[in-house]
């Protein structure tokens, strides 16, 4: 590879495929009996969604005590894990929708896993809220629905209400934008199918695909139009998941920086973990020709950027609480930078501002693994940094007096671990069922890359 | 057995007998309980019907029956009810608090015929109003179900007429033989219980009455008897006193009298006059306590300086008042600046001057005399013509006892309200004393650990289950009646007397009995004894004229056994604990939750120490330390105590009480929970307390203090304990939080200043919020006058049903109190200050919590108040992230209800919360209903003072004022408007509803202020 040609010039799979072999590729990992891997995976991601049920049952049934939250610490491990997995949700609408809009045709073949990946990261996160209420049976309440209780509504001022309605808009649009996604796809499923339960249901979902050009059509203009709709989904749901802070008057917690600082902040964790699953699916799934440096290059260059903006609204906070005058304030970040949480914020500037700038040498951006490793620091990072944000502020904030401190519970571990679970289960059941990768969409970019125009040429469709 | 029920007086009379307590803040004071008879009657319906209900009132209801005493008479329903009671309506009876021998006034609230509440009596001569934590606590007592419910002979349970038969023939033996018979008494304060012991004394050949006290203070009276000739332990005025001088006596926390002497300690710090004025308290002491925490000046000096620095002082008072008492030890006058300070301060203001000291040491006691006497304090500040009939312990008496007892001189030996094994463990063998005699009674209503050694154990009622009266000071006599029937079959320690004397009398007829023979001749000779009776029960005390024997004159004493050399060595000093005593109320689960009010530890007693002494050992908080050389080996968690001496350590009476074993098993029981009481909760440091030379000592030289290497963790209520925050990276400055604030008299005009010039208060974008129509309720906390006593705490507690949670819980930092104290140190050593700051909810006007609640769970009502709506709330805690106070508190689980009997103390205006909703402070909303709906039903508007939350109500101090802010004519509006008033806070443009009033010390040394 010449460095001095455009990387509009390189193709985007590692070798050259026709139309059929994609198919055969992505559909036959469908059809092939499931390797041993699969199950060595899938195994323990159900125990532990198993021991998730299990701990959540028990903190349901005898109460919120059971986490290690006090008087003054009334958040702490739901919330990181809500912020964290709302955050990790946002790459796969960035991919799946802003990247669409945008035209980078890189995006074909991770938009798939990616918004599924959303979509199971969002489940995770919108378990917190429920299970972190004290009556979680009345989880409906948060609902303005229409009740025989006068007019008892819910309160449109709190930033809780926003986010309830933020979470379910966000999922329910990314899962009508993945499913709309997947229906050429399943009819190509249903068309290679047995007859049996599985063409039929196939059938069912493919809600009756003839793959005409009206057809083709239609599902382009709504596949645009639902990009349309998640785009600005992207912004806005972490920018309210942040309000839930911003809105507070906690030191650490009451500043305007945060809509962006956290969007951007969700943006580098969900690159993280999507750079993380392909890197694992390329390799199980022996996707080597799809997934490509072509693509894991350009998001690990958005981790810069974004690695860059978080790393600023660090510093920027310093500077707020300096400039602020503000004695909480100023005392909140010093707290964070050397008090007893210091160890957390330095992992979280570690992870997030200064791992991810070895992605300037080229040379780090084409070892997959150490992507990998990158990535997962990441993830840590990011974990970190909604965990310092929520308990450093709750834990000494205005009245001394009620400094308190805090530890997590088995409970708090377990349910955390549980999630992963729900999230590994999910993940490797789609990757059972569905084609990881858009079989319709790859076909339009197997020509991509100037370079190789001769070969681009022959497509004919 | 059939005890009459007490309630036999006529209802009807009762009713006729005019309430002489304000009409409005109370409480008709009807002289008699509930008409039990309607009660039973409904009993015995229920009964007849089998109706079983599960309705809590119904229930309770149920209850009763099984544990009442009386028989079944009439198996109708009282439809129509008796006039005196309406359900659903509050009762309230004067009483006399039976918590401890300082004999404060107290109401008994009782709500459908069971007692649910204690408050101070206002008006009371000496409480004012006012009624400690302890007080208040003692009522969760009647309601234990771990007290003795049938008297035990040889440990086994028999009926009283068995009971009776036997004692009544072992004493016969007696009377006519030549054994001797001791009854050992302890805080023995009723007259008619007096009068009684000494008529059943005097059937035998050799009979005594001993008293002592577990904190004895006979060493006051021993001097009094060398000085004025009797006795005496004078009622100290302390709002007579411009200057006191204070040594070692924590007379704010746990000394004498403490509501009485806070109540006058009060009246003498006038700081919202035109010209404010403040007595000055010069507190000297080896360790920090609740006195010294609000001293004005404080000193800190070894116990063993006591003596000498007492002669010093009397050094110089004496050459001020040209009189030279003999014996006083040479002075070197450079080093002694500060007291020849002191001593000119007192001079300066003598005749209102107050020397009073807390030690059990004759030489110190008598220079306090003599210093009194130089600075013309008898008869003004110290009171001897009323001097004070509580605490009657004498040393002497108690000591000669067990010598008795070691040489089995003693036949019978019977235990009013004694612990002495528990109490003294160390100034005899108690067990095998006890052992050795024939017959030894306990009236204890718990099988404690002197109790469970004697052979005969005659339950005491719950002072508020039967009759009584306590004469506390000479010309008050108080009176106590029922207010509920016995639960259990306990009997008074009056009825058990009498029935032993062969003449069972009703206790109501004996006390009436004594009443007019012995005090109506001296408080109302020419009334009718009927309506004297009732107007006495009514108000629940009476002044008599009478006063002590005028004593003759001043008997100077040498001074020669002050001393002047101080041996600083180690030493240990006992101190009774601010939550429980000396542990009679250890058994009290809201007083073990209670955090002390200095070093905010609960469920546990710990060993203090100077941060020096601690750094020098290598000693961090809740490490477990061995004390060796004061008696037996003492092992406890120590805990770095700032202002003590160096070579002090302190340790707190009252716990490790056999029965606290039980509490291990308080609070939610799941997965993660830690057991940490290993037995006892904290463990009984009275084996400490020697008898040396005749008196007990309660600080001990010599000791040694090691490091076990252990670990014992303390529930502590605070982590953090100064306001000054560390600023690592900033520059120096602005570090100290202004939460609190503070200043001296002089500096107190240009304090105001500053302080109202701090903040600017802009002006709101938005029209208010919420119309001011209603009234706007609203709180003032005067700091200076905060002593930390967590009475209001209690108080809360008690009146807002909020759960005990157990010593893990409160060591995750989830302690439930809606009211708590917030105490900071600031400074090191001698220089250490103290600020107590009650935090509850501030009723913000912009509160922050409204606006977080998804649900509308917490909402603005009309009237100012931050509601907090339970069966709304789904638990998020946004809101108490969001409370910049931290005042709200979460229902980690569903804290235990399932003790049926303890149930009985749950306040039915006050819902119980379930788990997973928020709760917080209510500004005690049941109670401005209840004042709103009284005035709608009077036909007038709500007048200032007609709603008391239950802190304001009981605080001893009056630091809380409540009222309507929308009134700018009210208490509350003008104290909020007063020079010291500042919110907490109030740059979150929050609006807080409560004002803080900052604290106003007046050293001495400092120039200006204007002295009364």
């Amino acid at each position: 590879m010449a460095n001095t040609e455009s990387v509009l010039r390189l193709s985007l799979l590692g070798q050259p495929k026709s139309p059929t072999q994609v198919t055969e590729d992505i559909a036959g990992l469908l059809e092939k009996p499931i390797g041993i891997g699969w199950w060595v995976a899938f195994i323990p991601a159900v125990a532990l969604l198993i021991l998730g049920i299990t701990t959540v049952s028990y903190q349901i049934s005898t109460g919120i005590g059971t986490w290690g939250l006090n008087k003054t610490i009334g958040w702490a491990f739901d919330i990181t894990n809500f912020v964290f997995w709302v955050g990790i949700g946002h790459a796969g609408t960035l991919i799946s929708a802003i990247l669409f809009l945008f035209r980078q045709r890189w995006r074909t073949s991770v938009a798939r896993a990616a918004e599924a990946m959303t979509i199971f990261a969002v489940m995770c996160a919108g378990i917190f809220p429920i299970i972190h209420m004290g009556r979680p049976w009345r989880f409906f309440w948060m609902i303005p629905y229409p009740n025989e209780r006068g007019s008892l509504w819910v309160n449109f001022r709190s930033p809780l209400m926003w986010d309830f309605f933020a979470i379910s808009t966000y999922f329910l649009i990314s899962l009508l934008f993945w499913y709309v996604g997947l229906i050429p796809d399943l009819a190509t499923l249903r068309d290679r199918a047995k007859p049996g339960l599985r063409k039929k249901v196939l059938t069912f979902f493919s809600l009756g695909w003839d793959g005409s050009h009206r057809t083709w059509h239609r599902y382009e203009m709504v596949y645009m139009l639902l990009a349309g709709l998640a785009t600005p989904l992207v912004l806005s749901v972490h920018t309210i998941v942040s309000l839930d802070f911003a809105a507070g008057i906690v030191p650490g917690w009451h500043t305007t920086l945060f809509p962006p600082y956290f969007v951007a902040g969700a943006i580098l964790s969900g690159m993280a973990m999507v750079l993380c699953l392909m890197l694992v699916l390329r390799k199980v799934l022996h996707l080597e020709d799809y997934l490509t440096l072509r693509h894991f290059d350009p998001m690990t260059k958005v981790i810069i950027a974004v690695s860059c903006m978080v790393g600023l609204a660090y510093g920027t906070e310093f500077f707020t609480a300096l400039y602020s005058s503000s004695q909480y304030e100023q005392f909140i970040f010093m707290d964070r930078a050397t008090g007893t949480l210091a160890w957390g914020y330095w992992i979280m500037v570690a992870c997030n501002v200064v791992i991810p700038q070895l992605f300037w040498f080229p040379q780090v951006r084409s070892n997959l693994g150490a992507i990998f490793a990158i990535c997962v620091l990441i993830n840590v990072g990011m974990w970190f940094e909604r965990f310092i944000i929520i308990v450093s502020s709750l834990q000494h904030d205005f009245l001394p007096s009620s400094w308190s401190s805090y530890t997590p519970t088995s409970v708090e571990l377990a349910t955390f671990a549980g999630s992963f679970g729900l999230f590994f289960t999910c993940f490797l059941l789609f990757i059972r069922f569905l084609p990881v990768i858009s079989i319709g969409e790859l076909k339009t970019v197997l020509t991509y890359g100037r370079s190789s125009g001769q070969e681009g040429s022959t497509h004919a469709e | 057995m059939n005890i009459k029920h007490n309630h036999q007086d006529d209802a009807s009379t009762m009713n006729s007998v005019p309430s002489l307590v304000g009409p409005s803040d109370a409480p008709t004071m009807a002289g008699d309980g509930a008409d039990s008879r309607w009660v039973i009657a409904r009993r015995s319906f229920l009964q007849a019907t089998g109706f079983t209900l599960a309705g809590t009132s119904l229930a309770t209801l149920g209850l009763l029956s099984g544990c009442a005493p009386a028989p079944v008479r009439r198996a109708l329903p009282g439809i129509a009810g008796v006039p005196e009671q309406t359900p659903g309506i509050a009762q309230w009876y004067a009483t006399v608090c039976g918590g401890c021998p300082a004999g404060c006034g107290a109401l008994a609230k009782v709500r459908d015929g069971r007692p649910i509440k204690l408050e101070g009596l206002p008006g009371h001569p000496l409480s004012r109003g006012g009624l400690c934590a302890i007080g208040q606590a003692h009522l969760l007592e009647l309601y234990d179900g771990h007290r003795l419910q049938d008297p035990q002979l040889a440990q086994k349970t028999v009926t009283w007429a068995t009971l009776d038969s036997r004692i009544t023939s072992e004493l016969a033996g007696l009377r006519t033989g030549s054994g001797a018979v001791r009854i050992l008494a302890s805080g023995l304060t009723s007259p008619t219980l007096r009068a009684t012991i000494t008529r059943f004394l005097a059937g035998f050949t050799d009979g005594k009455l001993v008293e002592y006290d577990p904190v004895s203070v006979s060493a006051i009276r021993a001097a009094h008897q060398t000085t004025h000739g009797a006795p005496l332990l004078p009622t100290y005025r302390f709002e007579r006193a411009q200057v006191v001088a204070s040594f070692d006596a924590d007379f704010l926390g746990t000394w004498l009298s403490p509501v009485a002497f806070t109540a006058g300690w009060k009246q003498r710090r006038r700081l919202e006059a035109a010209s404010p004025q403040s007595s000055q308290i010069v507190q000297i002491e080896s360790r920090m306590s609740l006195t010294g925490s609000k001293a004005d000046s404080r000193i800190v000096v070894h116990p063993n300086e006591i003596p000498v620095v007492l002669g010093r002082l009397t050094h110089f008072v004496s050459r001020l008042a040209g009189a030279l008492p003999t014996g006083l030890p040479s002075v070197s006058h450079a080093l002694d600046a500060q007291w020849r300070e002191l001593a000119g301060l007192l001079w300066k203001h003598r005749g209102e001057s107050l020397v009073v000291c807390g030690n059990n040491d004759l030489a110190s006691q008598l220079a306090v005399n003599a210093l009194n006497q130089m600075l013309a304090n008898y008869g003004a500040s110290v009171d001897i013509a009323q001097p004070c009939l509580a605490y009657n312990g004498s040393d002497a008496a108690l000591l000669t006892l067990t010598q008795e007892l070691e040489r089995g001189d003693i036949a019978a030996l019977i235990l009013v309200d004694a612990n002495p094994v528990y109490e003294l463990p160390a100034i005899a063998p108690w067990k095998s004393l006890l052992a050795q005699v024939p017959l030894t009674i306990s009236f204890a209503p718990y099988a404690d650990e002197t109790a469970s050694l004697c052979r005969v154990v005659a339950p005491d009622h719950h002072p508020l289950e039967g009759w009584g009266d306590a004469e506390v000071q000479v010309g008050l006599i108080a009176i106590r009646q029922p207010a509920i029937n016995p639960l259990y079959r306990t009997r008074s320690v009056l009825s058990s007397l009498q029935a032993w004397m062969g003449t069972p009398a009703d206790d109501q007829a004996t006390i009436r009995q004594y009443w007019t023979a012995h005090v109506q001749p001296y408080a109302a000779p020419l009334q009718n004894a009927d309506t004297f009776w009732h107007s006495a029960l009514a108000t629940g005390f009476v002044k008599a004229s009478a006063t002590a024997p005028t004593p003759g004159s001043f008997f100077w004493p040498s001074m020669a056994g002050l001393g002047s050399k101080v041996s600083t060595e180690l030493t240990l000093v006992c101190v009774p604990s601010n939550a429980v005593g000396s542990g009679k109320h250890a058994l009290n689960p809201w007083l073990q939750e209670l955090p002390d009010p200095l070093t905010k530890v609960t469920w546990d007693n710990v060993l203090t120490l100077s941060p020096a002494a601690a750094a020098a050992q290598g000693i961090q908080d809740g490490d477990v330390v061995r004390i060796d050389g004061a008696g037996d080996p003492i092992t406890l968690p120590a805990l770095i105590q700032r202002g003590q001496h160096d070579e002090v350590v302190t340790v707190s009476l009252g716990y490790g009480r056999a029965g606290t074993e039980r509490f291990s098993a308080v609070g939610p029981r799941w997965i993660e929970r830690r057991e940490w009481q290993d037995g006892a909760v904290g463990r009984n440091v009275a084996t400490a307390i020697a008898a040396i030379d005749g008196r007990l000592q309660y600080s001990r030289n010599g000791i040694r203090i090691t490091r076990t290497g252990a670990k014992h963790p303390l529930a502590k209520t605070q982590q953090q304990d100064q306001l000054e925050t560390p600023r690592p990276w900033l520059p120096a400055g602005s570090a100290m939080r202004n939460h609190v604030q503070s200043t001296t008299l002089a500096q107190l005009p240009a304090f105001a200043e500053h302080l109202h010039g701090e903040h600017h208060p802009e002006g709101d974008m938005w029209p208010p919020d919420h119309a001011n129509a209603e009234p706007q309720w609203g709180m003032v906390i005067d700091l200076s006058a905060c002593t930390g006593c967590s009475g209001c705490v209690m108080a809360c507690q008690a009146e807002n049903n909020i759960p005990v949670v157990g010593k893990d819980e409160v060591m995750r930092g989830r302690e439930m109190h809606w009211l708590r104290i917030d105490r900071y140190y600031s400074g090191e050593g001698e220089a250490t200050q103290v600020a107590h700051q009650p935090m509850l909810c501030a009723q913000c006007g912009n509160a922050p919590c409204e606006t977080v609640c998804p649900v509308l769970a917490t909402v603005h009502s009309e009237d100012g108040l931050n509601q907090q709506v339970y069966n709304r709330c789904v638990g998020t805690r946004y809101c108490a992230n969001n409370c910049p106070y931290k005042v709200r508190r979460f229902n980690w689980f569903d804290y235990p209800h399932q003790d049926p009997i303890e149930n009985l103390v749950l306040n039915p205006d006050v819902t119980i919360r379930t788990r997973g909703v928020m709760e917080k402070c209510t500004f005690c909303v049941q109670r401005i209903a209840e004042a709103r709906i009284r005035a709608k039903v009077e036909g007038r508007p709500l007048a200032d003072g007609d709603i008391q939350p239950a802190c304001q109500q009981s605080c001893p101090a009056q630091a809380i004022t409540f009222g309507n802010l929308a009134d700018p004519q009210s208490a509350v509006s003008r104290a909020r408007e007063a020079q010291r008033g500042y919110q907490v806070l109030a740059e979150l443009n929050i609006k807080p509803s409560i004002t803080y009033q900052a604290i106003v010390r007046h050293p001495i040394g400092e120039a200006g202020g204007q002295h009364g």
